[in-house]
């Protein structure tokens, strides 16, 4: 994919702060609002993907290669089960949220029904919402650029045939 | 009127008839059958993982092997699209 | 009682769009098709009260499906043929 005019390139640069900011807030509140990991994971990946068609792929792939998007995708999933083993060394089993009760990091206990929401608390659970979202941005944005990126280089080869 | 027409108009009485009978069976909107998992994390999710949000504890906390299985389901997918379309980049 | 008739109309327009997906020669109107079904049945999810199904189908369905489709019509052929 070619770049496209001045005016979408601008608009997208306008554009792609707030909706990454929404993406990440889902991200984020993933354990008081409704959303998650893989929600707010798709919300910045279509940001990404509006990167992608108002300034073409080649621009895209010169700053984020696809080799840096998947050893960001090993990361969040290497994150996943590591906290998940974490609750198999300090808890008992696999999955055991180990941080809810403790006063540690996200240790606090919210009050038993309808309350403000508090965002120190949640045990595990806004840190395997951080693992799934970069986990998701990084593979479901590697797909588009991977795809944009071989439809660009087949149409300019195709040209180079005929010409 | 052909074999294959006789056999097209059949399966899709027998699907309508399906689809009808289930939603002349279906539950008024919000009152399940089975009650007693779903009464069993409502009350429970706040004191036992911290979370207000009690789909993201059933997702990450109760259910956690099932979100294992997508992140894994997710990574074969990607490793599948980037093998098929690194080669289309070098050649 | 608006909330009724929402759990009418709405189903209606995603059947019609999705015939519409279906019927269309040219892809590109299918495309677009798909991704007015797909936000439609976001807002349906929205108004059966699962929000979390609802911001996963916009993000994936709308936008993501239709970026995949319509780079892959870009690397192909646009109008679809006749049999």
């Amino acid at each position: 994919m070619s770049e496209m005019s001045k005016i979408v390139r601008t608009i997208a640069a306008i554009v792609f702060p707030f909706i990454m900011i929404y993406g990440l807030y889902v991200i984020a509140h993933g354990h008081l609002t409704p959303g998650g990991g893989f929600q707010g994971g798709a919300i910045v990946a279509s940001a990404c993907a509006l990167l992608l068609v108002a300034y073409g792929s080649m621009w895209t792939m010169r700053r984020i290669g696809e080799k840096r998007l998947s050893v960001f995708e090993s990361i969040g999933a290497f994150f996943f089960i590591a906290l998940a083993l974490l609750g198999l060394f300090f808890g008992a089993v696999f999955f055991n949220n180990f941080l809810a009760g403790s006063s540690f990091l996200f240790g606090d206990i919210p009050m038993v029904g309808s309350n403000t929401g508090d965002m120190n608390t949640g045990g595990v659970l806004p840190l395997m919402n951080f693992a799934v979202g970069i986990k998701v941005v990084a593979g479901l944005f590697v797909i588009i650029l991977v795809m944009a990126y071989a439809s660009n280089h087949m149409e300019k080869k195709r040209g180079e045939k005929q010409g | 009127m052909s074999r294959r027409d006789m056999f097209a108009v059949v399966f899709f009485s027998i699907v309508c008839m399906f689809f009808i009978f289930s939603a002349l069976l279906m539950h008024p909107f919000g009152s399940p059958d089975e009650t007693d998992m779903d009464d069993m994390i409502i009350k429970n999710t706040q004191r036992e993982t911290g979370a207000n949000n009690g789909v993201t504890s059933v997702v990450f906390d109760y259910r956690g092997f099932d979100t294992l299985g997508e992140a894994t389901i997710l990574f074969t997918a990607v490793a599948g699209v980037v093998l098929l379309f690194r080669r289309m980049k070098e050649t | 009682m608006l909330l009724e008739y929402a759990h009418i109309v709405i189903p209606i327009f995603i059947v019609a769009t999705s015939i519409f997906a279906v019927l269309l020669r040219d892809l590109l109107g299918a495309a677009v098709a798909v991704a007015a079904m797909s936000l439609l049945l976001s807002l349906e999810f929205y108004i059966l009260q699962a929000p979390d199904v609802a911001i996963a189908e916009a993000g994936v369905g709308a936008c993501l499906t239709t970026a995949i489709l319509i780079i892959a019509i870009k690397a192909t052929k646009r109008m679809e043929e006749e049999i």
